[in-house]
């Protein structure tokens, strides 16, 4: 019996899909059957950043309907046998979800996988209450702004009020990773520190991700950033993935990250 | 000797039914307010309590002087004698009093029950996150244990008091406030919007006094040593 997770963040644009994609392809790495679902029906993009796009066949509203089963929808992932994909359909929109067949189709996952991550789509709408429904932990993603926060909140209090595990009596566990700092910013002044954002949210932080440039070419290549050694929130994804397996990873403080800064700064002017 | 002469009109009674006598007077009365009641014979405690409540006055056991006879009252036969337009009058009257006492009644009810109400309210407390969207509303006294945050909005018609920072929208219509505001917080209190300027970054006592508000800042008090 597996993990479901959901990703979420309530604003658009934060970085689920990319986080999706990553912790995914990290669980896999840490030797986990893992399971990524996109549940942004209308607008899939996950096929995309993890390099299957032309790969789909049938979609999770295909499996859902009863037109195909899930092991024919499940794309194998080309650089890890053990990342699955279940894609979204682009031609439906979300009001083909249905809570019943929602919570068949995540169960039949769960036997199946030890992870399950759910990808939400943007906004608090009915296919975002479908996909936290019957998830068991949840990662909220956010960026070090006020919007983005204020709409992870509010997407907080939905989860906490419409999820079947808390109508149970039971808690969702909820992780926070804060996607795209800037260090340089943060250090500035002009950036919300961690300490504030997590006085705001009032849950545990599993980890911060620096923004990277290298995470757009990643995107457009297909090749999530984990695969890229040199990349900081490559390792930074790495380091999450890791604690989602249960692993006691250090925290890296990726706001005041001087020495990396530094060594590059050398290693522009010896170049 | 001062020396004054009246000449009273005077309902002599004699009571051998209590409850008929109540009930006549109940439906009669109006027309003896400004007679002597003289009852022949003693009279019980009730019929005693009854006209002092009627606001009657009475004499019991005194044998009048002769007077004229004006009228014997019979109970039975005595609506055909009385004129029909003073009757009328009377009801009209009566019946107009009547409506004033329920509305006075009413009026009392209400004042009573608002005073019972205030009186049972249980002061609510919370110890939840309020998180952005989450909207509470208590008729009555909060006390708010946890954040506010942006989006929030909390509503109480009683005194409230929140003990973090609040972020959200606030509006109390109690007499009595304690905050710790942020800048992005929305305060309005008693229908007036509280300037956060105000309100400087720490606890806050912000009270409705002769319809003035006061804003006072709670400070850890310093010791005063002597000098």
């Amino acid at each position: 019996m597996g993990t479901v997770i959901a990703v979420i963040s309530g604003k658009g644009g934060v970085g689920k899909t990319t986080t999706t994609a990553n912790l995914g392809l990290g669980i896999a790495m840490n030797g986990k059957k893992c399971a990524i679902v996109d549940f942004d029906i209308g607008q899939r993009n996950l096929d995309m950043i993890i390099g299957l796009e032309n790969r789909v066949v049938y979609d999770m509203v295909q499996v859902m309907e009863g037109e195909c089963s899930i092991p024919q929808a499940i794309i194998k992932s080309k650089v890890n046998d053990n990342l699955h994909f279940l894609a979204a359909s682009q031609t439906k929109d979300k009001s083909v979800l249905c809570s019943s067949k929602v919570e068949k189709l995540v169960k039949e996952l769960k036997d199946s996988y030890d992870v399950v991550i759910l990808d939400s789509p943007a906004g608090i709408e009915s296919g975002f209450e479908h996909t936290i429904e019957f998830a068991d932990e949840a990662i909220i993603v956010v960026n070090p702004e006020v919007s983005s926060i204020r709409d992870a909140d509010r997407a907080i209090g939905i989860l906490d009020a419409k999820s079947q595990k808390v109508k149970q009596g039971q808690e969702v566990n909820k992780y926070l990773i804060i996607n795209r700092i800037n260090p340089s910013m943060v250090q500035s002044g002009e950036m919300l520190k961690s300490d504030d954002i997590l006085d705001i949210l009032n849950i545990k932080l599993i980890g911060k991700i620096p923004e990277d440039k290298s995470i757009i070419d990643a995107s457009n290549q297909g090749r999530p950033v984990v695969l890229d050694k040199k990349s900081e929130a490559g390792a930074a994804y790495l380091r999450v993935s890791k604690r989602l397996c249960g692993e006691n990873v250090a925290f890296v403080d990726v706001e005041s990250n001087q020495a990396s800064g530094m060594l590059k700064k050398l290693a522009g002017i010896f170049r | 000797m001062k020396q004054r002469q009246f000449s009273l009109k005077v309902l002599e009674v004699e009571i051998d039914n209590e409850n008929e006598f109540i009930e006549f007077f109940d439906t009669h009365g109006l027309l003896f307010k400004n007679h002597l009641i003289s009852i022949k014979g003693d009279i019980s405690d009730k019929i005693k309590l009854y006209l002092e409540e009627m606001d009657f006055k009475y004499i019991n056991n005194i044998t009048l002087p002769n007077g004229k006879n004006v009228k014997s009252v019979d109970i039975n036969q005595n609506d055909n004698k009385v004129d029909k337009k003073e009757l009328e009058a009377l009801e009209e009257k009566l019946k107009s009093q009547a409506i004033d006492c329920r509305i006075k009644l009413q009026e009392a009810q209400a004042i009573i029950n608002e005073l019972e109400k205030k009186a049972n309210r249980e002061l609510v407390v919370v110890d939840d996150m309020v998180r952005s969207g989450r909207e509470i509303t208590v008729d009555g006294d909060l006390l708010l244990l946890n954040r506010v945050n942006s989006g929030a909005t909390i509503k109480t018609t009683g005194n409230l008091i929140i003990t973090q920072v609040v972020e959200g929208a606030i509006r109390c219509d109690g007499s009595f406030m304690m905050l710790t505001v942020s800048p992005k917080a929305n305060i309005i209190f008693n229908g007036v919007e509280v300037d956060n300027s105000l309100l400087q970054d720490k606890l806050n006592r912000i009270e409705l006094k002769d319809n003035k508000i006061y804003i006072t800042p709670v400070i850890k008090k310093e010791i005063n040593w002597v000098q």
